[in-house]
Parts: C-alpha cells; structure tokens; sequence
C-alpha cells in the first residue's frame, strides 16, 4: 500500500474508532434540553418529591405502595414562596403520598392537594392504618389537610374514587391561543358533569393530548392551570410540541407534573405519554410495558399528543420506528382507543391494522386551537364505559364559538355527536 | 430522442443535431464512460436516488463555435460549451421562484385553511420540497460563480455499482451505545437502447455492528448497576436489520421541447418511476424473554419523479408517491432460546401511510480541471459532487424539528462524493461522506466501486 494509502486507512481507523469509543461521555441531560424528551423524564421525576423547608420529605408513590423508598412520577409537588405546599395529583383514580417527617422533631404539615375528584375518599395515616377523612364536595378538586407526624414517622394519604358501572371520560386536545373557547368547553363540562352524576355515569376526569399553550410560557401554564382548578374532576394532562419547546426549563412539568404516567380510574387504564418532541423518549419506550399494563381495569385508553397513525394529515411523529413500536405494544395490549391531538381537528381512524388487530385512533385537537378559515369544530370527544357490559361508546360534544346556536358541523361518518348532555 | 448530450457544434449548424447524436452513440458504446451521476445513498440506506443525466459526455464545444460567444456575460447566457443550449441562470432563478412560491402557497394553505385541511401531507411535503429546491437554487448560483457552470463533467457521480456505508448516530451518553449502522448498497444500470431511458436496480443490506442500549435516567435510581458505570440501568436492548429493494426507470424528454424554435431552453428534464420495497426489523431485549421483535414494511409501488437538468452540472430531482406500511410484531418471549421469532410474527394488513417524497440538488465539481503544471496526462481522474435532499419521510426517524414545527418534516441530506478513476480503466472508485440533519442527527462514510454500466443492444437501423 502506497504511503497515502496507508495515511487514509490511518485516519479512517482513527475516525471509526474514535466514533466507537468510549471517549467523553456523561449522563445524558447533564445540561438539560427540555425540548428534549428524556430531559423531561427526569424532570417529571425530579418534581414528583420535594424535600421541604421544614425537612418533610413528600413523594408521589403508586397507589398500592407501602414502603417510601422510592417514588414514582405520578404527581407534583410544590412549596410555594409562602410556604404552602400542595401536591397536584397528575390522573385520576387512586394515588398515594407518603410524607416522611425529618428525625429529630414532629411536624404539623399543612397540604393542599390539587386535581382530586370531588367524591374522593382520603384516608390518611402510618401504612396499613389510614383513616379515612371527612368529605367536602364543596371544596372541588382541591383538599386541604394537616397532618400531624411525629419525628422519623411515615404518613400516607391514599385517594380512591368509588365508581357505579357506567362512567365517563372526556378527551380533547390542543388550546393553543384560545384559552377562551377552552372556557366554554369547561363550561359544558360542568354542565356535563352535574348531568351524568344524576344519571349515573359520572365523568370521572378529562385528557388533555398536549398543546395547552402556545409559546411555554410560564404565564400560559398558569393561566391553563387556573382554568383546569376550575374543572370540577382530575384532569389528566401530557404535553404537545407547543409546551415542550423552550429547553431552558420543563415548564410544562413545573406546571401539571408529569407528562409520561398511567392510573386507574374505575374501570379504566389510562396511559398518558409525552411525545411533545415528536415521539416518546426511548426509556419511555422500554417502560411501555409496565404503562399499559391495565392490570384488573377492563379498558385501556391511551392518550398523547402527536398521533401514533397521522394517515394523510401531515402531522405524525419525527421518528416513524417508535410511533410503530409504540402501536405494536399497543396492539399487542389490545388497547380500546388512542387518542391524540396535533392536528386541530376531529378524526376518527377505525382498523388500523397493526399485525393481527385493528385498532382505533382519535384525534381530537379541537380544544380551542386555530382551525383556519372555516367554521372551527371545537369540543371535546366524550367516551362513555360500561364495566356490566364490557362497552365503550365514543361520541363527540360540540362547544361552539360565541355566536352559534347550534353546532355548526355535521358529525364525522362513524364518530356521532352525543345525543344527551 | 434527442437527449441532453453535450456534442460539440457542427460547423454547418444545419447538422448539429446528427453530430450530437453521434456523440451520444459514442457515448453510450463506450463502457468506460460514466453516465450518470446521482446524489450518495441516503444514510438510511433507503432510497438511491437516481440522478444521472442520461447521455454520455462529449468534448467541450471550441470557443469560436459558441452561439453565445458575444453574450457570454449575459445574464440569460447558454452555458458554454453545451448544445443545445441551456440557460443555466434562468433556470435556477426560476427553480427558486417555484420553489419560493410553491413552498410559500403550501404554507399558506396550511395555515389558511389550518389542518381542517384534513390530508395536508402533500402540502407539508411541498414546503419542504420548495425550501430544498430554493436552497439548491441559490446554492447551484453560488456554485456557478464558481466556475460549476461549464461543461459536464466528463466523469459524473452516480451512486456506485457495489459500495459499504458506514453510519453513526450521536450523541451518545453514558453507558448507552449509539447505532453504528453498516450497510451493503448495489446499483448496477442498465441502458436502454437508443437512449430511450435507464433502469437502475436499487439494493441494500444491513444493519446495526452492535445492539444499541438505552439507560433509564429518572433520579429514582442511585446504584451503579453491575458492569456499568453510571446509576441509569440499561433498559432497552436493541438490534436492528434493515433491507431495501426497488427499481428505478429514468426516460430522458426530448429537449429542447419545441424544436426546432428552441424557445424553451432551461434543460431538459426526465421522467422517474421508482418502485421499492423497504423492511425493517428490530429485535428488543433478544434473548430475554421479555424479547420481542417488530417488523416495519413500506412499500412505495408509485412513487414517480422528475428530473431537471439545470445545467451540465447542476440537477434537481423530485419524487413523490404514496406509501402503504405494514406492522407486524411478536408476542413478548417469541425467540426465547431461537431465532425463530420471526415464525411467530402477527402480521396484518397495509395502513395508508403519510405521502412519501424526495427533492434533490445535485452540483458536479470536476477536481482535476486544470491540467498538471507538467503538462503531463494525469493518472487519475477526479470529480465530484454536492447534493443536497429533503426526504418527506421519517420511516427511519430523524425528522427534521425546529422550534415548535416537531413531526411535519423530514430529514434533511448533505453529501459530498469524489470519484477517482485511473486513467483508462473501466473501473472507478468512489467515496462519500454524507451527513442527516434531522432529530438525531447522523453522520457516516461510503466506499463503492463503479463499474460499467450494462447496455441493451437496439436493433440496428438503416
């Protein structure tokens, strides 16, 4: 080999190997991007406990836990300047907190908890030994507690929702510049939620699939957050490409928690997935098992912002590789419905086939979000479950703008509007 | 047909035509010639975009015989040394201002009607489609200032007969192992006769050197797990295969289109057909019983395209067609102790997957213009080529996301190939060094050999 010859192989060995080594490498997110997806992971896990002032250790734990070493990314907790804490619970359904008091004095621990349903029952106490505490339908989705935890002590408060046969979820996505109509659709909510309660099919929380705000900024999500307090059960949020894409700061997790978690609520497993960057982060991915594990809960509902299966609408993941791996865990889950939001519109995609099972996806970004010229088509998809008879009905309530009587849009063809408030 | 060849003026123009026939024949006769040029593989392995011109080089026209001698600073001047004419300026200014106007109308549409306007895939791809051929217009300008205007280059790039890709995605980070992606392309043409057209054979094997693995970072985890060096366990284990197989038919237009008026004198142009087939499978966690394996299938019968030549050396190239994707999976533990998983893949039917679409630019740079200071021949001969591509497809990730605009656009490419070719020899060299830029961003390098292309015989004609 000539002496160029042998100088090129020199460098391209030098290049490959220098491309596989293990060279400088560090952690990942050790300087957070939180436009990126595993950034926000821990970020989501960083803010679910929080070491008080006062030396109180809160953690977010799976409802069924009994030991606080660890704690998992199921909601946030705050201390606010004036030393308020409060805990926002990310789903609905059952939670547990633990709050372990500092070793060498007792405390009495105001908390305020955020996104609790209303016909919640608390139980607080040392694991195993709660006691169930009064009820306040008045007070909403917030409780305020005190506890009282002598020195090293560990205390749980544990919430569960009791559930009739039949109950309700809603569904939209996507708010975006329009925290306006987003009103109104809380609105009918309301007026939805007093309705279903008398009817026996209470709506037991509300999915926002992402895109709360337009630009992350911080007083988007505050102003999305108050609007939410005011939703009369959980509301259960993950993030779009618009909350997630100044990287300074997770404002989306500082503002609702976490954007990857699963709960229970009734019958219903329900798996909210941060794909805010496009697609879901790969340790994500390789807990997707574990998230969409319905365990005893008869259906699985899976919700995130960008659509898994975007057909011809232009709005689907950046990385095709994980929205399919994501539909096989899905379909190998046999889930009910996905539903999604990023595109600002309502559609209804029936057999998707996935391997051997055909799946259902719904995009519903209609919760405020421009939708160009035309008449917009804002709203909320409401699903109604029956445990009894192992259905889901999905149909779609129409919100709309100031000046219309009526909905203006016809319904889609195998998605109808709901009959009954 | 009439080709785009570069045949020298006959002095009587009267014959100009039978001369540049002539050296097409020639041109196509001899093996040794290179034909096409074309953009580098795609990082992927996926498509090859086929990008050659197809007719063959000739002689540089001599200065005296050149119609634009006494316009050569012209704005709107032919590019010397080529018959028919091409106005190289003209063209990319009106690439640009299409794709200017194309991707700004796409735009529109998509914000005007906003995405009520339910398959508003096609408009994204414009956008994207119209941004490339915009850059490459002013990208090719530059070039062209630059000397890249003259005549073809007398060895054009095309991707090469067999050739190894190496690819590597970064960043990586502690105890996880990026994908080294190798891969093993084939293209070998065929010339039909009478250059009626050219039919490229599109494959390629490969896959990942080494499992990549991925660490779960949450801050719950505060022990160094056994063989690592950081606190994030390794959670996902991943081995990837990737095979693609297509087809690709270039017929050249006739140029110039109204001759003999000539009126139209931007280049010419080719029509594309380019089926292809492309399967990935990957296999999670092998070996474990939590393994599991998903296999992804795109089958593009349709995809169809167009080719303009701007100038000898300058091309953009567009393709478009619809997709139908295939998803098939295993049950978790399917290979448990075998590789027999694949047995048990579910599969199912074709989902109607987002448009697929391709754009290139391509820019030829002849290396060894100028002669040896020796004034002896050289040995070897040396060209190559920028390309620049925007593929509307993110069925191997890396979508391209700025700001909030996150899962609307594809990858884009950046490539350079330099072919070396020994004087006389049938055989050439060719490396390349190409680049994604998309959502993780990837690099790699690509060793080929051109060979011959192979040629149908037409039926002679007296």
């Amino acid at each position: 080999m000539s002496r160029r010859g042998r100088a090129l192989a020199a460098t391209l060995s030098l290049a490959l190997v220098g491309a596989a080594g293990p060279g400088c490498v560090q952690p990942q997110c050790t300087s957070p991007r939180y436009s990126d997806a595993e950034c926000r992971v821990i970020a989501e896990n960083q803010h679910a406990r929080l070491l008080t002032s006062r030396g109180v250790e809160l953690r977010f734990q799976a409802p069924d836990a009994r030991e606080d070493d660890s704690w998992d990314a199921l909601g946030l907790v705050e201390e606010l300047a004036d030393g308020t804490l409060q805990a926002r619970v990310a789903g609905a359904g059952a939670f547990a907190i633990s709050v372990r008091a500092p070793a060498d004095h007792d405390i009495v621990l105001p908390l305020r908890l955020l996104n609790v349903d209303p016909d919640a029952i608390l139980a607080v106490g040392i694991a195993g030994l709660e006691l169930q505490q009064p009820q306040d339908p008045s007070a909403g989705s917030t409780r305020e507690l005190e506890l009282a935890i002598a020195a090293g002590q560990v205390q749980w408060i544990r919430g569960r929702r009791p559930c009739p046969a039949r109950y309700r979820l809603a569904v939209t996505g996507d708010i975006q510049t329009n925290p306006t109509q987003f009103e109104r659709i809380i609105e009918q909510l309301h007026h939805e939620a007093r309705e279903s309660e008398s009817a026996g099919s209470p709506l037991v929380g509300l999915l926002v699939a992402g895109d709360l705000s337009e630009s992350s900024r911080d007083d988007e999500f505050q102003l999305i957050r108050e609007l939410l307090a005011r939703v009369p059960f959980p509301v259960a949020v993950t993030p779009g490409n618009h909350d997630i894409y100044r990287p300074a700061r997770p404002y989306n997790n500082l503002a609702f928690g976490p954007g990857n978690h699963a709960f229970d609520v009734c019958g219903v497993h329900v798996a909210m997935l941060d794909t805010g960057s496009g697609a879901i982060a790969r340790s994500v991915q390789a807990r997707l098992p574990e998230l969409l594990d319905r365990g005893d809960s008869r259906f699985l509902v899976v919700g995130m912002h960008h659509p898994p299966y975007p057909g011809l609408t232009g709005s689907g993941w950046s990385q095709d590789d994980l929205a399919a791996a994501l539909l096989a865990e899905v379909a190998r889950e046999r889930a009910d419905l996905v539903v999604a939001g990023h595109n600002h519109a309502l559609h209804d995609f029936s057999g998707i086939p996935v391997g051997d099972v055909d799946l259902r996806e719904i995009i519903v970004g209609t919760g405020g979000a421009y939708q160009g010229l035309g008449v917009p088509r804002y709203g909320y998809l409401r699903l109604t479950f029956d445990d009894d008879a192992g259905t889901m009905e999905a149909c779609f309530v129409e919100v709309p703008p100031s000046g219309y009587a009526e909905p203006p849009n016809p319904p889609l063809r195998g998605l109808p509007y709901c009959d009954t408030p | 047909m009439a080709g785009v060849g570069i045949a020298p003026r006959e002095p009587r123009g009267g014959r100009a035509h039978a001369s540049a026939a002539w050296a097409i024949a020639i041109a196509l006769l001899s093996p040794t010639t290179a034909l096409a040029s074309a953009p580098p593989s795609e990082l992927d392995g996926g498509s090859t975009p086929a990008a050659e011109h197809l007719e063959g080089p000739a002689p540089p026209l001599e200065p005296a015989l050149d119609p634009d001698a006494q316009r050569r600073h012209s704005w709107a001047a032919c590019a010397p040394g080529i018959e028919p004419c091409t106005r190289p300026r003209p063209a990319r200014a009106l690439l640009l201002s299409l794709g200017v106007v194309g991707g700004a109308v796409a735009a529109g549409l998509l914000f005007g009607l906003g995405d009520r306007l339910a398959p508003s895939d096609p408009a994204t791809f414009l956008v994207g489609a119209g941004a490339l051929a915009g850059a490459g217009a002013l990208m090719g300008a530059l070039a062209g200032r630059l000397g890249a205007d003259g005549p073809a280059a007398p060895d054009r790039l095309r991707p090469p007969t067999v050739s190894l890709a190496e690819s590597y995605a970064g960043p990586r980070y502690l105890d996880e192992t990026p994908a080294h992606m190798l891969q093993l392309h084939v293209a070998p043409n065929l010339f039909l006769p009478h250059g009626h057209g050219r039919l490229r054979l599109l494959g390629s094997v490969g896959g990942w050197l080494a499992p990549v693995r991925e660490v779960d970072p949450r801050p719950q985890f505060t022990e160094v797990p056994p063989g690592q060096q950081g606190t994030a366990p390794q959670v996902l284990r991943q081995r990837h295969l990737r095979v693609n197989l297509g087809l690709d038919l270039a017929v050249a237009l006739p140029y110039p289109v109204l001759a003999p008026r000539r009126s139209a004198r931007l280049g010419a142009s080719e029509l594309r057909y380019r089926p292809e087939v492309r399967i990935r499978r990957d296999h999670f966690a092998p070996g474990s019983s939590e393994s599991t394996i998903l296999e992804r299938t795109m089958l593009l019968p349709l995809t169809v395209g167009a080719r303009w030549h701007l100038s000898p050396r300058q091309r953009f190239t567009v393709y478009m067609g619809p997709r139908f994707d295939f998803v098939a999976f295993s049950d978790r533990g399917s290979d448990r102790g075998s590789d027999r998983g694949s047995d048990r893949l579910r599969r199912g039917g074709a989902q109607l997957g987002p448009l697929y679409g391709e754009a290139w630019y391509d820019i030829d740079v002849p290396l060894d213009a100028r002669a040896r200071r020796d004034h002896r021949p050289r040995k070897l001969a040396a060209t190559g080529q920028l390309t620049i591509g925007y593929i509307h497809s993110n069925f191997d990730g890396q979508g391209f996301d700025f700001g909030p605009v996150i899962g609307f656009l594809g990858p884009i490419h950046v490539g350079w190939s330099t072919r070396l070719r020994p004087a006389g020899s049938p055989l050439a060299a060719q490396v390349g060094v190409f680049g994604r830029i998309g959502g993780a961003p990837s690099f790699g390098l690509e060793l080929g050999l051109v060979a011959p292309d192979l040629r149908l015989r037409g039926r002679a004609t007296r």
